[in-house]
């Protein structure tokens, strides 16, 4: 032992100029070559492990290094058979165990053990101060820390004689399986794996050709040989002693070899097909020895598999298109092909559930092969060649195909084992994969094509439009004649139709029309039948739009409209919507006519199916979700919004545009008279038609918008940013700012006809029916020659019958401005209608008081009058206006003065000056004026005038 | 003791020079990176040309001197830190002492050092996943360890005083191989370990532990 130490002598000729004596004098004692213990440890690393036990017994000291739990712990980590959990719950529940035992042993002896005076308090009071609990606990912690570092614990194990590998090979398979996490015991724990696997390992490593080690000789059956050789693969990890890369190549090149061998058995079981024999027996081989599910075994399987040489599968995508006309893609040879995938992929599936241990992996590995090999092959020149031939094809088939292959996805029938969620996910990611290269190009296609579609639809309308201007504008003029007096009686009809559960829709259609909507149109004059008395059904169609305002009372609340109708539909929710469209869409159609040059509803229409038809390709996409299916459903959005900016923009704003700018021409006088017969001013009534058609259109994008947007998740309605419900919005606004526009114009063009009217049919007669003579001091605006037939014969026949009743004129007058007013009602917004109406009413008013002004009153004519004026009073009574009823009130009093006879003039002076039964509405001097209409004013002036200014007194 | 005594260079000395390095090491690289450039001397990174300027002087505790590149000293954490400490001036003024190694050891370190000074340094981690699984020591190395066991265990010694672990890591390897497969009282012998254990608690660990004995 002595030759190991170094003699101190070299540190002791240290010479006494060190800068560093004081160390240096250190050094002078310790010089010997013993290795520090940090050290040994280092060294102990880098042991083979019998070497480690060989050391462990030299010293006390050298053994506690060696079973120091650490070391062994972080080999069984190694081996991938440590658990922290198990260990903290075993340790864990020997702690509370040696406490149980510790508490029991420490009652009684509790006295004699005490150190402190607590001690004997606390033990015979079971209830146990905390103290106490942890004193206790911490001795036992001690305890057994001592135990477990000692040598005592050993006892466990040291009985365990090795096991003879021969006698019991079966245990040795699960030897890493069946380890425990104990704290403290993981030297013997990995001892038991130890001894079962080193000599293999040894053994394999030192074999030198692939047949001699005893691995193969103890094991015969292949499945042993792999379970024992994936056992060794897997100890090999624990193994970092000097030269464990050699022996892990060593090891790992005997694992291939046997790998392809047992490849080779399974290759020949797949030629002749022996699923059940040899192809199972060897793919569980190889998922027992690689232990990832065998993936050279799938491999081998899905390369060679006989599914991608199949004739039948491998079908031509061409005939998509070869069979189609010229702008379509024909689905169904595509479903064919997908059909016999489908059944050949599922047949597969059953196969794979025989053959390998781990089906579902297998099963969608083969099926990224398919979707990789024959889909995309299919789908890939399809595409491109639809590319090639039109838009329209192209973005059909994609939508299509998408659709398919998604449905195919999930149809397939994995093995057991595998979820649904999982599937569905995988049938999501396969399909994106396949159309991930299509999907930018399909997207910005698809809008494209919408876009150039929608122009060109509204631009060949303007191009049409223009060049029969002129016809078009006299084929209006005369089909709105009857328009009027069927619209009170649509008004309910209509409600009937909207109000039924678009189920029962359908069953009414039956009378065929032209219109390509004729289902539902011929419903709406089904349900009206009595009202069409003699017009043909399209006229009796149109009128019935706007009547079905008062079912959605504003633009505001066509939701409620929309939920009322679809909470009322018994059908699935899938077909309402689009028997909801359609039964709007063909009633608009047949109003077609009336507005045919402003704006067209066939346009709109047309926009509004293509969208839908866009939208339905496009949302199919959506269901991808990710980042593919946001794009998607931003790209629908998009088209929405699109839709809104032409239909909207280009369309409805020029024809309200239009409309209005007819409007501020009209000329009331300029009008040919016969025009005003028929009851209505022509560009208003087409305005108020406008609007209607106007409001329809924006319910119908509100149902679309509901429909197809917010109904499936593609815009929210509740966000406010949403581009789709922004459009939306705008294009609302804009329809209510165009019909404000158009209605104020609107007002001022009734206002002339009304004017008109009194002008021209007002006769002097009316009023002042005494006699001829009369006639002729009437002052009498209207000059007879302007009459036409008509107004002679009213008025020959109002001096036959001398009947107390309303004339001519006001009537006329009340039931142009009461139909104009009633035409608006629920075409737009209330608030807006009700502004309307009341300046409509002020402006009759002022018109009517123009008119007496004009007029010569006798006693006998204020019957006619004050008929006239009970009529303007029950007309603005149904407005529901109570400051313009005061108006109307005030007249009808004013009226009476007119009967007062000329011998009562103080009480006429009387009426004249009292203020009160006006309701402040006329002052005296205007009553005053108003009383020099009398017929025999010049009569009674005098009496009245000293009546109400007291001359008389004054003479007196 | 003297085990104790010996072994603390290793252990204490790691934890410091992180956090000095942190505090002081800014301060001190400007001053030692101005001083360098009053004397007008290029980079301080040394390069062989540049062996006048970047040498260090170690003296071993039999007062031997050596100077040597400043690269290789730095393969010692010791030394480097103890420069980054101290800077440039007081290096460069006197020589350092390495109050542990006498002269025959420090040469044979110093060699090492000399061919493995382009090494690079390994990081924490990687010194704990290199601890599980050994590597080869390559053959330079394995001759350069063929002296006695004596030196052999200087060498150690002086490599974990130095701090330089990867010669501690050859060290330790070659020490393992050394001990392979002799038995404990040759293991006791060669570590001057003193048994003190009884025949039988021998016998037993050794009962204990059969699995893990060759076959």
């Amino acid at each position: 032992m002595s030759n190991l130490r170094r003699a101190p002598t070299g540190a002791a000729q240290a010479k006494p100029n060190s800068i560093l004596k004081t160390l240096q004098a250190t050094e002078l004692i310790v010089s010997k070559p013993v290795l520090p213990a940090e050290i040994l440890v280092a060294i102990l690393d880098y042991l083979p492990v019998p070497d480690m036990m060989r050391f462990a017994r030299t010293s006390r000291r050298l053994r506690e290094m060696v079973y120091d739990d650490t070391r062994w712990v972080a080999r069984l980590r190694s081996l991938g058979c440590w658990d922290e959990a198990e260990a903290r719950r075993r340790f864990e529940e020997t702690m509370r165990r040696r406490r149980e035992l510790a508490d029991r042993a420490s009652a009684p002896g509790a006295a004699a053990a005490a150190a402190g005076g607590a001690r004997p308090v606390q033990a015979p009071t079971s209830t146990t101060l905390f103290d106490a609990a942890v004193e206790v606990e911490r001795r036992n912690q001690s305890q057994l820390r001592k135990v477990t570092d000692g040598f005592e614990t050993m006892k466990a194990t040291s009985g365990q004689p090795p096991r003879d590998p021969f006698e019991d090979p079966e245990a040795l398979l699960q030897v890493i399986k069946s380890a425990k996490s104990v704290r403290g015991h993981a030297r013997e724990e990995y001892g038991k794996i130890y001894g079962a696997l080193a000599p293999f390992y040894l053994d394999l490593v030192r074999a030198k050709t692939h047949t001699d080690p005893i691995v193969f000789q103890v094991f015969r059956d292949p499945e042993r040989q792999a379970q024992m050789l994936a056992n060794l693969r897997t100890f090999a990890k624990s193994d970092w002693a000097q030269g464990w890369q050699q022996r892990e190549e060593k090891l790992a090149s005997m694992i291939s070899i046997f790998e392809s061998a047992v490849l080779r058995e399974f290759e020949q079981g797949y030629e002749f097909w022996d699923v059940d024999g040899r192809m199972k027996k060897y793919a569980h081989v190889l998922d027992t020895l690689s232990g990832d599910g065998g993936s050279a075994g799938v491999e081998l399987f899905i390369h060679k598999h006989p599914i991608f040489a199949d004739k039948e599968v491998l079908a031509n995508s061409m005939d998509c298109i070869n069979q189609a006309p010229a702008d379509e893609v024909v689905m169904e040879p595509s479903r064919r092909f997908f059909e016999v995938l489908s059944r050949k992929v599922n047949a597969q599936a059953d196969i794979i559930e025989r053959i390998f241990p781990r089906p579902g992996p297998v099963f969608w590995q083969f099926v990224g092969k398919v979707r990789e090999d024959i889909i995309t092959e299919y789908a890939t020149p399809l595409f491109d060649e639809t590319h090639e031939r039109s838009i329209l094809s192209y973005v059909k088939a994609v939508s299509g195909l998408f659709e398919q292959t998604l449905q195919f996805f999930r149809t397939l029938t994995p093995p057991k084992g595998g979820l649904k969620a999982e599937q569905e996910a995988t049938a999501k990611e396969f399909t994106l994969k396949i159309f991930e290269p299509h999907l930018d190009l399909y997207l910005q296609d698809e809008l494209d094509y919408f876009v150039r579609q929608a122009e060109r639809e509204v631009g060949d309308w303007e191009k049409k439009l223009s060049e029969q201007d002129a016809s078009v504008e006299s084929f209006y003029m005369g089909s709105f004649v009857n328009r009027q007096a069927d619209k009170r009686d649509f008004l309910t009809s209509f409600k009937k139709v909207v109000m039924m559960p678009v189920s029962v829709l359908p069953t009414s259609l039956g009378l065929p029309l032209g219109s390509p909507f004729a289902s539902s149109s011929s419903r709406a004059s089904a349900i009206a039948p009595s009202s069409a008395n003699g017009n043909n059904s399209l006229q009796v169609a149109s009128p019935s739009a706007p009547s079905s305002r008062p079912h959605s009372p504003g633009i505001a609340t066509p939701t409620t409209n929309v939920g009322a109708e679809r909470t009322g539909s018994p059908l699935p929710g899938g077909k309402a919507p689009s028997d909801e469209l359609a039964a709007k869409t063909a009633l608009m159609t047949s109003r077609l006519e009336g507005i045919k040059s402003l704006f067209s509803i066939e346009v709109a229409l047309s926009l509004v199916h293509q969208a839908k038809a866009t939208l339905g390709r496009i949302a199919v996409f959506i269901q991808l979700g990710g980042q593919a299916g946001g794009e998607a459903r931003e790209q629908c959005e998009t088209i929405f919004v699109q839709l809104l900016r032409i239909l909207g923009g280009r369309h409805v704003k020029a024809g309200f545009d239009k409309a209005v700018t007819h409007l501020s021409q009209y000329n009331a006088r300029a009008v040919e008279a016969s025009q005003h017969d028929k009851g209505g001013v022509a560009p208003l009534v087409t305005f108020i038609e406008l609007v209607n058609v106007g409001d329809l259109i924006s319910q119908m994008i509100d149902v679309f918008y509901e429909q197809q947007l917010a109904g499936p998740k593609i815009a929210d309605r509740n966000d406010f940013l949403d581009p789709a419900g922004l459009a939306k919005k705008k294009f609302e606004q804009m329809l209510d700012e165009s019909v404000a526009a158009g209605l104020n114009k609107g007002i001022d063009v009734l206002m002339d006809e009304v004017e008109y009217i009194c002008a021209t049919t007002q006769l002097p007669t009316d009023y002042n029916p005494a006699g001829p003579d009369q006639q002729q001091l009437g002052p009498g605006t209207s000059s007879s020659s302007s009459t036409t037939p008509a107004e002679k014969a009213a008025n020959a026949a109002a001096f036959v019958d001398m009947d107390i009743g309303p004339t001519h004129t006001a009537k006329r007058v009340r039931d142009l401005v009461a139909s104009h007013t009633s035409m608006l009602v629920g075409s737009t917004d209330k608030s807006m209608l009700d502004v309307f109406n009341g300046e409509v009413g002020l402006r009759l008013f002022a018109a009517v008081c123009k008119n007496l002004k004009r007029q010569r009153v006798s006693t006998a004519g204020a019957i006619k009058l004050i008929a006239d004026m009970n009529l303007y009073f029950d007309y603005i009574r149904s407005l529901k206006n109570q400051d313009l009823l005061a108006y109307f009130k005030a007249l009808r009093e004013l009226s009476q003065i007119y009967l007062i006879d000329e011998k009562h003039a103080k009480e006429m002076a009387t009426i004249i000056a009292d203020g009160d039964r006006f309701g402040g509405i006329f002052r005296a001097e205007e009553v005053y004026e108003y009383a020099e209409r009398r017929a025999d004013w010049y009569h009674v002036r005098k009496d009245v005038e000293r009546a109400m200014y007291g001359l008389e007194c004054v003479v007196m | 003791m003297c085990i104790r005594n010996r072994s603390f260079p290793r252990v204490i000395h790691k934890p410091s020079p992180i956090h000095q390095k942190k505090s002081k090491s800014t301060a001190l690289a400007q001053n030692a990176i101005a001083h360098l450039a009053s004397k007008s001397t290029s980079s301080p990174t040394p390069k062989m040309s540049e062996k006048t300027v970047s040498k260090v002087t170690l003296e071993s505790n039999d007062n031997v001197r050596l100077q040597i590149d400043r690269a290789v000293a730095e393969r010692s954490m010791l030394i480097k830190n103890l420069m980054e400490d101290l800077g440039d001036d007081a290096v460069a003024d006197s020589a350092i002492p390495i109050p542990n190694v006498n002269e025959q050891v420090l040469r044979k370190v110093i060699e090492w050092c000399e061919k493995h000074k382009g090494d690079p340094v390994q990081s924490a981690e990687e010194e704990n996943d290199n601890r599980k699984k050994t590597t080869e020591i390559d053959e330079w190395d394995q001759k350069f360890m063929q002296v006695d066991q004596e030196l052999l265990f200087e060498i150690i010694l002086a490599a974990n005083y130095l701090d330089i672990k990867a010669l501690l890591d050859v060290g330790c390897k070659t020490v393992a191989n050394m001990i392979k497969g002799k038995s404990p009282e040759e293991i006791r012998k060669t570590f001057n370990i003193t048994n003190d254990f009884t025949a039988e608690e021998e016998e037993q660990i050794r009962r204990e532990n059969e699995w893990a004995e060759d076959r």
